[in-house]
């Protein structure tokens, strides 16, 4: 959505590699929860030890785009939607990097869990994924698409995923008062929850930080006053 | 046993003025009503109405050739010093009007300085000379008041301590920076209301356009100034109000936070990020 061509060609160059290093991140982070939640679902380990593996490849892409963002603002002093399109990249990198994190963290606990009988209770964890993934990859296209009104229709989202995980906890809690041998097996599924509900969060920050590169609105803590 | 450490927000520094959330209007030094200036046939400003707010810093920019030059001229009349120039509309300073046939437009330059591009330090007059030449030309004879008016010029520019001992020296004997700040003593020596500046910097180096910048900075609190640069960084830097000019007209004016995150206009967007044209 870069309209016209910038008077320096190597700003737009610069500017490029930025997006692309930014998309490529994007699809490793959603490679990598995809994978995680496939090991927990098929009791795969090996899909597990891979997601483990790339995180590295993932945080030496936010150090990349860490480096790249601070070049392009001390090499060209970008103003206005460059400027805004330049921090929102960086900010979009920390938490892409958060979320593979968050696929790491599953793809440890499905390893535990995988390592006892199966658990019928993991299809509770299903609605969360499901919807935690909708609003990663909604999130992604906004900030490509610089679409505002769907960066929004994201940030709305985020409060049923934390009814879902609210739900499942409940459920798992009951279960281990229920059935007390499996405790650790519940824990760890509730753990799962709780790390795709962190991926909405940081799905929310990248819709907020969307609208703000498209639109240059802050739509973070509504209740505030608006100081742009 | 240690000194206990200090909280985290013990550190943090307090400000010393309380921010204020509201935005009431500022007061304001010029406006400049439905300004259109032609040079002959040629029209270089297009109906451009401006406010310019007083105690802030208003700087002007757009391409070569936009008339932010002749705009900022025409807020002492000093465009009229060019041939064949005619200009409609009104300027009001301090609610006076600029242009009416009882002002002297000698009396509103020295209520209105000018600093310019290249700075003009009158060649055959020492240091301390040129920073009161515009009070004798009005005068002033008392050397005692020209004495503490020389140092006070001096020391508001931030030149004082470097030329305190070489008052008798030329004033081309000092660097492209210090004349340029011995100007602005010059300027400010006859006590102006507001202090314009044509691209003030675009000759100078780093170091010496930093020292302007922190002195415009520190100008802000008792003058009205009204830059013009080519420099959209400096712009963003020093600047709390920036005009966009395009062909003679007035495209967007407003807050420099707002323009240069935010610009309401495509024209404005194009050119402060670089795709102009």
């Amino acid at each position: 959505m870069i309209a016209a061509k910038h008077i320096l060609g190597t700003f737009d160059e610069a500017l490029g590699a930025l997006r692309n290093n930014v998309l490529m991140m994007a699809g490793l982070t959603e490679r990598s929860l995809e994978r995680a939640m496939k090991g927990l679902f098929d009791r795969n380990d090996d899909l597990c030890a891979t997601t483990i593996a790339d995180d590295e490849e993932i945080d030496q892409l936010e150090k990349q785009i860490d480096k790249d963002g601070v070049d392009i603002l001390l090499r060209f002093q970008p103003v206005a939607s460059d400027l805004r399109r330049v921090v929102s990249a960086m900010k979009l990198s920390s938490n892409l990097e958060r979320m593979a994190d968050q696929a790491t963290t599953i793809a440890r606990r499905a390893r535990k869990l995988n390592r006892h009988p199966p658990l019928p209770e993991v299809d509770l964890i299903r609605p969360m994924y499901d919807h935690a993934m909708s609003m990663f990859k909604d999130s992604i296209d906004a900030f490509v698409r610089e679409d505002v009104d769907l960066g929004c229709a994201v940030v709305t989202r985020d409060e049923k995923l934390d009814e879902l995980n609210h739900d499942a906890s409940r459920k798992l809690i009951e279960r281990m008062a229920q059935d007390p041998d499996q405790l650790r097996g519940y824990l760890n599924l509730i753990f799962v929850g709780r790390c795709l509900e962190r991926v909405g969060d940081h799905a929310t920050n990248i819709a907020e930080d969307a609208v703000y590169a498209a639109a240059a609105q802050d739509i973070r803590h509504p209740s505030l006053t608006a100081t742009t | 046993m240690t000194t206990p450490e200090r909280g985290v927000m013990e550190r943090v520094e307090q400000p010393t003025e309380t921010p204020s959330n509201g935005e009431p209007a500022p007061a304001l030094t010029f406006q400049a009503k439905n300004v259109s200036i032609w040079y002959g046939e040629k029209r270089a400003i297009d109906n451009v109405t401006l406010d310019v707010a007083s105690k802030a810093v208003t700087a002007i920019i757009g391409p070569s050739g936009c008339g932010k030059s002749t705009f900022l001229r025409a807020l002492n009349r000093m465009h009229e010093l060019t041939p064949k120039t005619r200009m409609e509309g009104t300027v009001l300073l301090h609610g006076e009007d600029l242009y009416s046939g009882t002002v002297d437009p000698a009396i509103v330059r020295r209520r209105v300085g000018m600093i310019f591009q290249k700075s003009n330090p009158f060649p055959t007059m020492t240091i301390g000379e040129n920073v009161i030449v515009g009070l004798r030309l009005n005068g002033v004879r008392n050397q005692k008041f020209l004495n503490e008016r020389l140092e006070k010029s001096l020391r508001m520019a931030a030149l004082w301590d470097e030329v305190k001992d070489d008052l008798h020296k030329p004033g081309t004997s000092l660097s492209g920076g210090q004349q340029q700040r011995l100007c602005i003593a010059r300027a400010l020596a006859v006590e102006p209301e507001v202090i314009l500046m044509d691209e003030p910097c675009s000759a100078l180096d780093p170091i010496a356009t930093a020292k302007i910048e922190e002195l415009i900075y520190e100008l802000k609190a008792r003058y009205t100034i009204v830059t013009v640069t080519h420099n959209m960084q400096q712009a963003g830097r020093i600047s709390d109000y920036t005009a966009f000019f395009y062909l003679g007209r007035l495209i967007e004016f407003g807050p420099t936070t707002k323009i240069f995150t935010n610009p309401t206009e495509k024209q404005t967007e194009d050119y402060i990020t670089g795709r102009f044209g």
